[in-house]
C-alpha cells in the first residue's frame, strides 16, 4: 500500500512544483483549439454565405427586421450557433459528472434513462393527448424525463445510490422506456415518424426563446456542479475513502446525479436526445492530460462545446443553411467517433477511473435448483410456444396434421429466439467478466452495428436484396467492424477500459450512419425498423437450424472460458500471476464474443436487453460463479426470448410485436424487481 | 523443457495428464534468479535499477528499504508482471521472459499488494483458483487439488471461514484468503509484497512462520517485501536493503541489524539491543 502511494503520490506532487504549464491538460487544450478553429472557419463561411461580413454585427445587436438575410441570421441561425455552444457544453459536463459520481467511463447522458423518458413521453403525448404538445414540447419531455429519473432514483435508492445501483437501474430504465417508444413506433410509425428526426438531435431555432429558456437552467445546474467540485472529486475514490473523509456520499450522489440530470433533461426537452457528444467529451479530457476532476469538469464542456458547434456547422456547411435534413446529433458522433477512435491507441489513458466497487450481493443456497427451476420454465414455455397459439377460430393447441402445417411456421422463428436468446447472454457474460464492467453488452464491441450497417449498406446498393445477399453483407459488416477493434486493442493489449471506448466509438459511428439513413424517411428504413428491434419474422427454417447449430457449436466450447472467466475478474495482476497469458486469453474471449454476437444479430438483429441484463438476471438470482452464471443466463436468455417471440407473434394477433421489443418489456419488470430486492 | 525449470516444480503427480511434468530432482541448481543490471523506468523517471543479485533456493528474502526505495518494482519485475527496461533476469538458467504463462505460474506465485476488494468468491473458492496453473483451462480439478487446497486453507488458518465470502472478510482475514489461494499454488518461488500489513500480530507471527517453515519444508526460495526491519530479521535468512531503487546492502539479519546499516537503509537514527529472551538484535528508533 505505502509503495503504491509512493510512486504515485510524487507524480502529483511534482507536477505542484512543476511549473504551471507542465499541470494544464495540453492535449485537451490542442483538441480543443483545433475543434474550434474548424468550428470558426464553418461559421465563417457559413455566415458569408448567407449575409456580407458588414452587416454581421447589424444583425446580431439590431437587425432590420427588412433585410430578410439579417432577420434570417438574427432569428435563426445565431440562435442555432448559441443553442449548439450551449448543449454541448452541458451534455459534456452532464457526462463527466456522471462518470465521476458513478465511477465508471461508459456513463453518459442516455445511461440514466433521462433521453429515453423524454423521448417516450413525446411519444405518448403525442399518440394519446396532443393537446398536451400545445402547452410546449419542452415540458412534455421534461416529465418524461423526470418520470425516468425517478424511477432509477426509487430501484437504487435502498443501496445509497451506489454506482453499480444506479448504472443497472438506468439502464434498465432507459431500454424500458426505449423499446416501448420503439413499439409504439412500429405499430402506429404514421403518427410518429417525426419523432425520428427529433430522436436524432436537432438544433433549429425559429428565434431565442430556446437559448433564453436554457440559459438560466443550465446556469444553475452548472452553478450547483462548480460548487460540489471538492466532494465530488473525492466521490472518484472507493467508498471507504470518501466516507473516512467525510463525505456524506448518499447526499452528494443525489445532489451530482440531480444536477446532471437536470442538465441533461434541459437539454433534451430542448433539441431533443444528441447521443455520444457526453460520453465523447468527457473521454476526450481525459485522454487529452485532463487527469484532475477540476480540470475535467473545464474541459470535458469546452470539448463537448466545440465538437457540437464544429458539428453543427458542419451539417449547415453541407445542406445549406436550412440544415435539417441531417440530424446533427449523428454527425456529431460522426465527428466525434472517429476523433476518439484516432486518440485512443496514441494516448495514454490514465488509471483515473478506479475500478468499481461491486455490489455485495446473495448467493443462492443451491445453484443446482435454480437452474432446473429455469430448465424446467424454458421447457414449458417452449412447449406453448410450439403448440398453443390464436388461430382464426381463437386459442388452441394444435395437434396432428394441423400441427405439422403450423410448426413450419412456428419452429424456425422459436428455434431463432432460443438461439439467440442463448447466445447473447453468453456474449453478454463474457464481455463483461472480460471487462468487469456491468455496462457493457456484446453491441459494445461495435459488432452488432458493423453488421446492421452491412446490411443496410445491402438494401440500399443492391435494388433487390435478397435475404442470403443481406446476410452475406451483414456478415463482411460484423467482421470489418471486429478487425478494426482488434487492430485498436492489440497494442495495449486488449485493455478493457480502451476496448469498452473503442467499441463505444465505432457502434455510435455506425449507429450515426444508421440514423442519418432512417432519417432521410426512406421507406426501406422502416423494414430495417424490424429487423432492428430484433424480430423473428420472416426467419426460415434453414437459417433457424443453421444458427441453432452454430449456437450449439459455441456453447459446446463454452467450457474452456469458464476458469478464465473466473479468475479475471480477480484482475490483470492475479490473473497473470495464475499464469493467465491476459492478451490471448483476452484476444479468444473477444473472438467468442464476437462469434456469438454476430451470429445471433444475423438472425434477429441487434439487441440490447438480452445480452446487457441475461447476465445480471442470473447474478441477482444468487449464481456467482462463471459456470452457474454462465449457464443461468444462457437458460435465462433463451427463456425470455422464446416467450417474447411467442408473446409478440400471438398478444395483437395477427399483426406482430418484434421479439426483441417483448423481451425488454418482460425482462425489464424481472430485473426491476430483482434490484428492488433486498 | 529443460533440466533447470523442472526444479521449481514441486510435489508434481505422475498422473498421465501431468506426465509431461517431470518429477522434482533434487537440487541441481541452487541459483533461483540471477538478476543482471536490472532496471526500470517509467518515462524519464528511474524507479529501480541498475541492480544486480543472486538469489538462491530454500531461503527466504527479506526485501527492505524507505518507501519509493524500489521494493515492489523489484518483485514485479520478479513476478513478470512488468518487463525490464534494460537488463536480464533469468530465473532457473533460462531468461524469465522464454517461460510459458502457466508453466511460470507453477514455479512462481505472486501476492501482490492490493488485492480486489469485492470478487463474490468464497474463500475455498478463491484458494482453488490458485490450481489453475496445473489443472489449466479444461483439466479436472482433481483429488490432488482439492488435497492442496484443503492443505493451504488448514496452513493459513482458514479452515473455519473455507466457506465464508471474501467479500465479508475483513483485512486480514482476506489477505490470508490470498495466501492460502499462493499456498495452494504450491509454486517453488513465492514473491510477497507486504504479506502481513494487514494482520494483527498474532498473524503477522504465524503467517511469517508458516512462509519460513514452507520454505524448509518445500525448498521454496521466498522473497517478502516487509517495512519492520525486525519482523524481517527474524523470519529471513537474508535482507536485501533498497535505497532510491538501487541495491544498498545485503547480509543476514545479524550482519545488516546494526545501527549504522539501519540509519543507512531507513535514514533516521536506529538503536540496537539483543532481545532479552532470544538475545537477537532488535532495531528501534532513537
Amino acid at each position: 500500500m505505502a509503495d503504491q502511494a509512493a510512486t504515485m503520490v510524487p507524480a502529483g506532487s511534482t507536477s505542484h512544483r512543476l511549473s504551471f504549464l507542465g499541470n494544464l491538460p495540453l492535449g485537451a487544450l490542442l483538441l480543443c483549439a483545433v475543434l474550434i478553429a474548424a468550428a470558426t472557419a464553418a461559421t465563417i463561411s457559413n455566415l458569408t454565405v448567407q449575409l456580407p461580413s458588414a452587416l454581421w454585427v447589424d444583425a446580431l445587436t439590431a437587425p432590420d427586421i427588412d433585410d430578410m438575410r439579417q432577420v434570417l441570421v438574427h432569428y435563426a441561425y445565431l440562435p442555432r450557433l448559441a443553442v449548439s455552444l450551449l448543449c454541448g457544453a452541458a451534455l459534456g459536463l452532464a457526462g463527466t459528472v456522471l462518470q465521476q459520481v458513478l465511477r465508471n467511463p461508459l456513463a453518459a447522458p442516455e445511461t440514466v434513462g433521462v433521453s429515453a423518458g423524454a423521448y417516450l413521453a413525446l411519444a405518448l403525448a403525442t399518440l394519446l393527448a396532443p393537446s398536451l404538445l400545445a402547452y410546449g414540447r419542452e415540458w412534455v419531455a421534461l416529465a418524461g424525463a423526470l418520470v425516468a429519473i425517478a424511477a432509477v432514483f426509487g430501484l437504487s435508492w435502498h443501496k445509497g445510490l451506489s454506482p453499480l445501483s444506479v448504472v443497472l437501474a438506468g439502464l434498465v430504465v432507459s431500454l424500458y422506456a426505449g423499446s416501448i417508444g420503439a413499439a409504439l413506433i412500429v405499430l402506429k410509425h404514421e403518427w410518429l415518424a417525426g419523432l425520428f428526426i427529433w430522436g436524432a438531435g436537432t438544433l433549429g431555432q425559429q428565434d431565442w426563446t430556446t437559448t433564453l429558456w436554457l440559459i438560466p437552467r443550465l446556469g444553475i445546474a452548472a452553478l450547483a456542479i462548480g460548487l460540489m467540485v471538492r466532494p465530488l472529486t473525492l466521490l472518484g475514490l472507493d467508498d471507504e475513502g470518501a466516507r473516512s473523509l467525510g463525505v456524506p456520499l448518499g447526499v452528494y450522489r443525489f445532489a451530482a446525479l440531480g444536477a446532471a440530470v437536470a442538465l441533461i433533461s434541459f437539454v433534451v426537452a430542448a433539441v431533443g436526445v444528441i447521443g455520444f457528444i457526453g460520453l465523447a467529451a468527457a473521454a476526450l479530457a481525459r485522454i487529452g492530460g485532463a487527469r484532475r476532476f477540476g480540470q475535467r469538469l473545464i474541459m470535458a464542456p469546452l470539448i463537448g462545446a466545440a465538437l457540437l458547434w464544429a458539428a453543427d456547422q458542419g451539417v449547415q456547411l453541407l445542406t445549406g443553411s436550412q440544415g435539417d435534413l441531417l440530424p446533427t446529433g449523428a454527425i456529431t458522433a460522426l465527428l466525434g467517433a472517429p476523433l476518439l477512435l484516432w486518440l485512443l491507441p496514441r494516448l495514454k489513458l490514465g488509471s483515473e477511473t478506479p475500478a468499481l466497487t461491486a455490489d455485495r450481493l446473495p448467493r443462492a443456497l443451491h445453484p443446482g435448483l435454480l437452474l432446473i427451476g429455469i430448465a424446467i420454465l424454458l421447457t414449458a414455455v417452449l412447449f406453448f410456444a410450439l403448440f398453443y397459439g390464436p388461430g382464426p377460430a381463437g386459442w388452441n393447441f394444435a395437434f396432428g396434421d394441423q400441427l405439422q402445417s403450423i410448426l413450419s411456421w412456428r419452429l424456425p422463428r422459436v428455434l431463432a429466439a432460443l438461439s439467440a436468446g442463448a447466445m447473447l447472454a453468453l456474449a453478454g457474460l463474457m464481455i463483461q467478466r472480460l471487462t468487469g464492467n456491468p455496462m457493457a453488452s456484446p453491441e459494445v464491441l461495435g459488432v452488432s452495428a458493423g453488421a446492421a450497417l452491412g446490411m443496410i449498406v445491402a438494401l440500399f446498393v443492391f435494388v433487390d436484396a435478397s435475404r442470403p445477399t443481406q446476410t452475406i453483407a451483414a456478415t463482411v459488416g460484423a467482421f470489418a467492424a471486429l478487425s478494426v477493434m482488434l487492430a485498436l486493442g492489440r497494442r495495449a493489449a486488449f485493455a478493457p477500459e480502451r476496448l469498452l471506448l473503442a467499441g463505444i466509438a465505432l457502434t455510435a459511428l455506425f449507429d450515426a450512419l444508421i440514423l442519418i439513413l432512417t432519417a432521410t424517411g426512406d421507406p426501406r428504413a422502416m423494414l430495417l425498423l424490424n429487423w432492428f428491434t430484433g424480430s423473428t419474422y420472416g426467419v426460415d427454417i434453414n437459417a433457424a437450424i443453421l444458427t441453432a447449430g452454430l449456437a450449439a457449436f459455441l456453447v459446446v466450447l463454452t467450457p474452456l472460458f469458464l476458469r478464465w472467466l473466473d479468475i479475471l475478474p480477480l484482475g490483470p495482476t492475479a490473473a497473470h500471476g495464475l499464469g493467465l497469458n491476459l492478451t490471448t486469453t483476452r484476444l479468444l474471449i473477444l473472438l467468442m464474443t464476437a462469434a456469438l454476437t454476430a451470429a445471433s444479430t444475423l438472425i434477429v438483429g441487434p439487441l440490447t436487453f438480452i445480452g446487457l441484463m441475461a447476465p445480471h438476471l442470473a447474478r441477482r438470482l444468487g449464481l456467482a460463479r462463471a459456470m452457474p452464471q454462465a449457464v443461468g443466463a444462457v437458460l435465462a436468455g433463451a427463456l425470455i426470448m422464446v416467450a417474447a417471440d411467442w408473446i409478440g407473434r400471438t398478444a395483437i394477433f395477427p399483426r406482430q410485436i418484434p421479439a426483441g421489443l417483448v423481451a425488454t418489456l418482460i425482462g425489464g419488470p424481472i430485473l426491476m424487481w430483482l434490484l428492488r430486492r433486498r | 523443457m529443460c533440466e533447470g525449470d523442472s526444479l521449481f516444480l514441486l510435489h508434481q503427480r505422475p498422473t498421465s495428464r501431468r506426465a509431461k511434468v517431470k518429477t522434482v530432482s533434487q537440487i541441481e541448481v541452487s541459483t533461483a534468479f540471477k538478476i543482471d543490471d536490472v532496471s526500470f523506468a517509467v518515462g524519464d523517471r528511474r524507479l529501480l535499477g541498475p541492480v544486480s543479485l543472486e538469489l538462491e533456493r530454500s531461503r527466504v528474502y527479506g526485501l527492505i528499504g524507505h518507501n519509493g526505495s524500489g521494493k515492489t518494482t523489484l518483485i514485479k519485475l520478479l513476478a513478470r508482471q512488468q518487463a525490464v527496461t534494460s537488463g536480464a533476469i533469468t530465473f532457473a538458467e533460462r531468461p524469465l521472459e522464454r517461460w510459458g504463462s502457466r508453466e511460470l505460474a507453477r514455479a512462481l506465485a505472486y501476492l501482490p499488494q492490493t488485492t480486489p476488494a469485492a470478487t463474490g468468491l468464497t474463500v475455498r473458492e478463491l484458494a482453488a483458483l490458485g490450481r489453475y496453473p496445473w489443472h489449466g483451462a479444461l483439466g479436472r480439478f482433481g483429488a490432488e487439488d482439492r488435497q492442496h487446497v484443503e492443505e493451504a486453507l488448514k496452513l493459513t488458518d482458514m479452515e473455519g471461514f473455507a466457506d465464508r465470502l471474501v467479500d465479508e472478510l475483513s483485512g486480514g482475514e482476506r489477505q490470508r484468503a490470498w495466501l492460502a489461494m499462493l499456498v495452494a499454488q504450491n509454486a517453488g518461488v513465492m514473491l510477497l509484497d507486504e504479506p502481513i500489513s494487514a494482520l494483527d500480530i498474532a498473524h503477522q507471527v504465524e503467517v511469517l512462520g508458516l512462509v519460513q517453515e514452507l520454505s524448509r519444508k518445500r525448498d521454496l526460495c521466498v522473497i517478502i517485501v516487509l517495512h519492520d526491519p525486525n519482523m524481517a530479521a527474524r523470519y529471513c535468512d537474508e535482507l536485501i536493503a533498497l535505497k532510491d531503487g538501487r541495491l544498498l546492502t545485503r547480509g543476514t539479519p545479524a550482519e545488516m541489524m546494526k545501527s549504522d546499516v539501519l540509519k543507512g537503509i531507513f535514514g533516521v537514527e536506529m538503536g540496537v539491543f539483543p532481545h532479552p529472551v532470544t538475545g537477537q538484535p532488535i532495531g528501534y528508533v532513537q
